[in-house]
């Protein structure tokens, strides 16, 4: 297999000067508009939320793998709490968020160890941030790139450059419905803006006036070949969650 | 004297079934001992030599730097670092720099983890000498500045052959993912245990791809022309470079030595201390090799407390051949004691005929030992793969027995017997004459 070393190379290049000058940039106020737009539509402060996510993954020439995880958010307190319930071998691991804190349970040794909060969750290409409130301009300058249609919607562009290296993916492209400002599509660059990832946001549900939640996505592994997770979100419901939820001892108790 | 050990010489085969079947004992004692101390030493010599050609210096430099409260694994200021070791240790030594980066690497929808070394090839051509090209050649990948060569397993499960691209895709220093492309320049094989998994690729590219500074490394080698003193070289080092700015110290147990040798660029952590600095572990081989040597350590302590159960048995079978041979030779020691020869004399002559037996089979240990050794080192090739790679020189495994241990084990045998014989012997020279020309025990 060939793959063309020169524009790579000079790829390579530009993505890390395009970052550099990345820090003297500043946000195109088109796209703060939809981001912010965005986010305040996903953004569901004010309530709690519980909900079933199921995971398949799909590897070439592998069986899929199942992962079934309840999810437990705040967002008024930035705060969730996630359990493995499937398969059996993962049944009590889970993870607890607050702020920029995250902590993976592992019920064998009954030891909480602390993650970046952007890890993927069990080994899938589903990071845990996806399951808290969004906040793409803490740490991205954002600039409006053009329209694009994707699948059979108009969407605006939006590029993201992260501030500093210390995001997962420096470089993004989320495309935006144009008729409700939800995101259908999200590209994850690295420094050198090699495609890693796109996520693909199918379908979403309202669960209050004005506010979304995705309901289907699916995540394209572009290294991997044929790796693909698609992730489906059941069983909403936005009654109040008791606080003892968001604490490492409900974690605990859960797993006996 | 001459007389004695004519005697003792004479003694010794006069019940050669049970002569041999004590002797067999010493020899294969001999033979376990001085084959267990070969390897022993031959694990030692050949992991130093491999390692210092492959995964470590004289004295290693490894370390953590800390730049606006976060602690980055490597180290900094890497010319000053050079200018420091040159000035303390001599000019005349030599400095290597090097850039690990762990990380996938993908081909054909393949993937899989691996430890990129980068070298500077300005100054470092000893890979050269100890890798065997299969496709590419040294010079290739000299020239190409995002060449890679890559070991012939890691090139078979990928199925890449020379001038392939493979992508490489890692999460840097920050934590951003970053990814290149390397272009297969060689593929090669090499006997060298701790190379056999290393993928070459360039210093400059692997730390462009970690986003690191210009000056970074994650580590340095120091060469000294000699190794005598090693350890006081180092602490002037450590001294010199405290002075320098930097905060250096010795590692503080093998674990730690090592860790040091083996340190890549993983994320970034968090500091407490607030202060920006280079924290640098100067390490020397023997600390890196402090816990192989433990191993060999342990694995001659099992083969000693083999050898030391043998020697009860040959205690307890010198015993009970003393016994039985001096009720057989009760005239013959009357008859000695008749003659003049006093108790001690008897107590020496059976202690010389003892003695006498040990040194031969002990010998023979030796020789079959030796043969054994030779046989191995040059007619019985073994597979470098897995952990026993560790142990192979170019393909055979590494025996190296010395001098020193040969006389230690003759030393031990021969005290050994001696002792164990002396007692027996002491009764049978104390019995009077006329007992033991009248009475049978």
């Amino acid at each position: 297999m060939k793959i063309k070393v020169l524009p790579i190379a000079l790829a390579f290049l530009a993505g890390i000067s395009g970052l550099l000058s990345a820090q003297q940039k500043q946000n195109d106020p088109r796209a703060v508009k939809i981001i912010e737009g965005f986010e305040d539509k996903l953004n569901l402060r004010g309530m709690d939320l519980t909900s079933t996510f199921t995971l398949v993954q799909k590897q070439q020439g592998e069986a899929d793998r199942v992962l079934q995880v309840r999810v437990y958010r705040r967002d008024a307190a930035d705060t969730f709490t996630l359990i493995f319930q499937y398969p059996d071998s993962e049944k009590g691991k889970g993870y607890f968020r607050s702020k920029d804190d995250l902590y993976l349970y592992l019920p064998s040794t009954r030891e909480f160890v602390y993650r970046n909060r952007k890890d993927d969750v069990g080994s899938t290409d589903v990071r845990t941030d996806l399951f808290g409130q969004p906040k793409i301009l803490d740490q991205y300058w954002v600039s409006y790139v053009g329209s694009a249609k994707v699948s059979k919607w108009d969407c605006d562009v939006v590029r993201l450059d992260g501030k500093a290296l210390d995001v997962s993916f420096p470089i993004q492209k989320w495309f935006f419905r144009k008729t409700d400002g939800l995101p259908v599509k999200a590209e994850n660059f690295s420094v050198s803006e090699t495609l890693l990832r796109t996520f693909y946001y199918i379908d979403y549900a309202t669960v209050a006036s004005g506010k979304f939640l995705f309901t289907k996505l699916l995540a394209v592994n572009h290294l991997e070949k044929g790796q693909q997770t698609l992730l489906t979100n059941e069983n909403l419901s936005t009654a109040a969650i008791p606080n003892y939820t968001f604490t490492k001892a409900f974690l605990e108790e859960q797993s006996r | 004297m001459a007389l004695y050990l004519n005697m003792a010489l004479k003694n010794i085969f006069r019940q050669k079934k049970r002569t041999f079947t004590l002797g067999v004992n010493y020899t294969i004692v001999t033979l376990i001992l001085v084959l267990l101390f070969a390897f022993s030493q031959g694990a030692r010599v050949n992991i130093t030599s491999n390692l210092v050609r492959a995964s470590a210096g004289h004295i290693t430099v490894a370390g953590q730097y800390v730049v606006d409260g976060r602690v980055y694994q490597g180290v900094l200021r890497t010319p000053e670092i050079e200018r420091v070791a040159r000035e303390t240790l001599g000019e005349n030594i030599t400095v290597l720099p090097r850039y690990i980066v762990r990380s996938a690497m993908y081909y054909k929808g393949l993937s899989k983890r691996v430890t990129f070394v980068g070298i500077d090839t300005s100054r470092e051509t000893g890979f050269r000498d100890q890798v065997t090209f299969q496709q590419g050649s040294w010079a290739e990948y000299v020239a190409g500045p995002n060449a890679v060569v890559l070991p012939a397993e890691i090139a078979k499960y990928f199925e890449i052959g020379y001038d392939d691209d493979v992508l490489v895709s890692t999460r840097t220093r920050f934590g951003a993912f970053n990814t290149a492309t390397l272009r297969v320049k060689g593929i090669y094989t090499t006997s060298n245990f701790f190379i056999q998994n290393q993928l070459l690729a360039h210093f400059d590219f692997l730390r462009k791809l970690d986003i690191a500074d210009p000056d970074a490394a994650s580590t340095v080698y120091l060469y000294l022309s000699s190794t005598a003193g090693l350890s006081a070289k180092r602490d002037r080092l450590v001294e010199a470079l405290t002075l320098a700015g930097f905060e250096a110290k010795k590692p503080k147990d093998d674990n730690s030595a090592l860790a040091a040798v083996t340190a890549a660029s993983p994320r970034y952590e968090l500091d407490k201390r607030g202060v920006d600095r280079v924290e640098l572990t100067l390490a020397t081989i023997d600390e890196v090799l402090g816990l192989v040597r433990n191993v060999l350590a342990a694995v001659n302590a099992i083969g000693t407390l083999i050898a030391a159960i043998m020697l009860f048995i040959i205690a307890v079978s010198i015993f009970i051949n003393m016994r039985m041979s001096i009720n057989e030779r009760l005239r013959e020691i009357g008859t000695m004691r008749t003659i003049g020869v006093e108790a001690r004399g008897v107590t020496g002559l059976f202690v010389l005929e003892n003695i006498l037996m040990a040194l031969i089979f002990t010998l023979a240990g030796v020789a079959v030992a030796l043969v054994i050794v030779l046989v191995m080192r040059t007619a019985v090739p073994l597979p470098a793969t897995g952990n026993l790679g560790l142990f192979l020189n170019r393909g055979r495994l590494s025996l190296v027995p010395r001098f020193l241990d040969v006389l230690i084990i003759l030393a031990v045998t021969t005290g050994f017997t001696a002792l164990f014989s002396y007692f027996p012997a002491r009764r049978g020279g104390r019995i009077r004459p006329v007992e033991a020309l009248t009475k049978v025990f």
